[in-house]
């Protein structure tokens, strides 16, 4: 959607076959800062210089100094920390999400794409009344009937997605069904779980692959606004979207206690986003070309090449 | 849209109540009361039948206009929408009308002057507004325009009609910005789509001007999907103004839903949420009208 920032060119004018590269400047950019940013949360107990619970009276509002890189917050804990420490919240949440989305909305895609039907019919309307809620609304419902925490709210958000991935993995595996390959599979008398898993999923997969990584960072996003409401993350366990809330009582003294959370929620789905259309856009180009296939290929052709001498590679 | 509604008022029911939680303790304020007192709750407000009971209790109540007791503030759940429920849909519509206004001509611009600079700002600025939780957004707005700047009030919904839209010039610009990301988004690349077809070649070369030919001629083909991204994008303005409104104190019916889920509310989160999907699907359904107005093939089925 990016793709004039990226700089893969024109999306639209350029039918010329080239196979491009997946890291362009700016996805090489953006896979670096995720990079870093996620091994920074998950090494926080080690890189954190302080506990990221413990309060120090001292240092209350405490603004950037060497010892407190970000400063501290109103009960003097240390911001840097805790930014790390909500990260890992912030980013294991987003994920278990999207797993939570993919274990329910693949399987019901495929089912409903490749029996159509009676099971078809059955899980899209399911879908239908589920998005007839706007966005969040269905999470908070749920998170109204579970209970308040980040367990809960992940479960909700994970429910949220999955009519979206059901749709778009239905939608592939309508396409995909009616190729040769699945009619050859069916004349070997391969089982039909064996043909949507083992065939037709494979070919469906990199488009939800981009779709996913998309997902992750609207799954952030959603659970910082969850958090925010007080609907996620309880105080006074780090979070992303929570410390953003927390800020907000001293925004006036110190508003770098949300800025900074702020800020490092808009790198990370900036970076998802970027990244996630690169991978689009070299998926798109290389359809044929993925690179286990090319390496595929290539050791078939020098087989090829070694019984055939005369042969002309196919 | 009718069966719609009936399966998603069973739905908001059922997971309401999916954890059986005491709602006393909301009624009560945590005040520790005898159990006859509890006991007379729990009739008063029919906690004593049955879950199925219960659910055609609140239905029937909706056809009879009134949709339940709130359990914290002992007042018609109705009454307690009806006098919020004008800040929220303002706010949807203010930022829905803003975001329009700004989304499109954005859009067309940057599909005009593909892959020039000004193309690539306009990327940049929507990339960061798509990343930006709208909370983030009204907060950094407030800090910048209403502390520093001292232009608009940091707070509340203002007294009377000049002084409500004054108060919402932020609140609805900040959930705009969102919006305007994703859908002038979607206007750049279905411009581009349609800018590189035929017929605006043929166009060209009759010598019509390019200002006729990109605005009645692309952009109205160009407007279906701008439409669809937009109406999506309005029913999660409905949700964004829960966020806004938290941020700039306004409570509207976000702050209603909010509190009643903090408090185990039952009534007023299930009239407060099905009210949402209500005008949700009520807008799905002018989108779908929108599309008959706009392609005539649609109108011949």
């Amino acid at each position: 959607m990016f793709s004039a920032f990226i700089g893969h060119g024109p999306l639209y004018r350029s039918k010329k076959k080239h196979y491009g590269r997946l890291f362009t400047p700016a996805v090489t950019v953006a896979f670096v800062v995720l990079v870093v940013i996620v091994a920074a949360c998950a090494l926080a107990p080690v890189i954190a210089p302080y506990d990221p619970d413990v309060n120090d009276l001292y240092n209350r509002l405490a603004p950037p100094s060497a010892e407190h890189w970000f400063g501290c917050d109103q009960n003097g804990r240390d911001l840097f920390s805790r930014v790390l420490f909500g990260g890992r919240t912030a980013l294991l949440s987003a994920i278990g999400v999207v797993a939570i989305s993919m274990i329910v909305g693949i399987p019901l895609g495929l089912a409903s794409g490749y029996y159509g039907g009676f099971v078809d019919t059955a899980i899209m309307r399911c879908c239908d009344v589920l998005l007839s809620f706007p966005s969040l609304l269905l999470a908070f419902i749920f998170v109204a009937g579970l209970g308040r925490n980040t367990f809960n709210a992940v479960l909700a958000l994970g429910i949220v997605y999955v009519p979206m991935l059901t749709r778009l993995t239905r939608s592939l595996t309508l396409v995909e069904k009616n190729k040769v390959y699945v009619a050859a599979c069916d004349s070997l008398g391969y089982s039909d779980l064996r043909i949507m898993y083992r065939h037709i999923l494979p070919n469906c997969i990199s488009t939800i692959l981009v779709q996913i990584t998309l997902d992750i960072a609207y799954a952030i996003l959603d659970m910082a606004s969850l958090s925010f409401l007080g609907l996620g993350t309880q105080p006074p366990q780090a979070d992303w979207g929570s410390m953003l809330d927390e800020g907000r009582a001293v925004l006036l003294m110190n508003p770098l206690l949300s800025l900074i959370p702020g800020l490092v929620i808009v790198v990370v789905v900036v970076a998802l986003n970027i990244f996630s259309d690169g991978l689009h856009q070299y998926l798109d180009q290389s359809q044929t070309a993925l690179p286990s296939f090319r390496k595929y290929e290539r050791k078939y052709l020098k087989k090829r090449k070694e019984g055939v001498p005369s042969g002309k590679p196919a | 849209m009718a069966l719609v509604l009936v399966v998603v008022s069973v739905l908001i029911f059922a997971m309401v109540r999916i954890t059986p939680s005491d709602p006393i303790a909301s009624m009560t304020g945590g005040k520790a009361v005898s159990e006859e007192t509890k006991q007379e709750l729990r009739v008063q407000f029919h906690l004593d039948k049955s879950p199925v009971e219960q659910y055609f209790i609140w239905i029937s109540g909706i056809f009879h206009g009134t949709l339940g007791e709130s359990y914290q503030y002992r007042q018609e759940v109705g009454s307690l929408i009806q006098q919020r429920i004008g800040t929220t849909l303002g706010l949807v519509a203010l930022s829905g009308v803003l975001a329009i206004a700004i989304a499109i001509p954005v859009g067309v611009i940057s599909a005009v002057k593909m892959n020039t600079w000004v193309d690539k700002l306009l990327s940049i600025l929507t990339l960061i507004f798509v990343a930006s939780p709208v909370f983030l957004t009204a907060i950094v707005l407030m800090l910048v325009f209403a502390n520093y700047l001292q232009l608009f009030p940091p707070f509340g919904t203002g007294e009377g009609l000049w002084d409500s839209l004054y108060h919402m010039v932020l609140p609805s610009v900040a959930l705009a910005l969102n919006m305007v990301a994703l859908t002038s988004r979607i206007t750049r690349t279905t411009m581009i789509e349609q800018l590189n077809s035929d017929y605006i070649r043929t166009a060209t070369a009759k010598g019509l001007p390019r200002r006729r030919v990109i605005i009645t001629y692309a952009l109205k083909n160009a407007l279906i999907p701008v439409i669809t991204v937009a109406s999506i994008q309005i029913g999660a303005t409905l949700v964004g103004a829960v966020l806004v409104e938290s941020v700039f104190a306004m409570g509207g019916l976000g702050d209603l839903l909010i509190s009643g889920i903090k408090a185990a509310d039952y009534p007023v989160v299930q009239g407060v949420t099905l009210l949402m999907v209500f005008v949700f699907l009520c807008i799905n359904l002018v989108v779908d009208i929108l599309y008959a107005v706009l392609d005539p093939r649609i109108r011949m089925k």
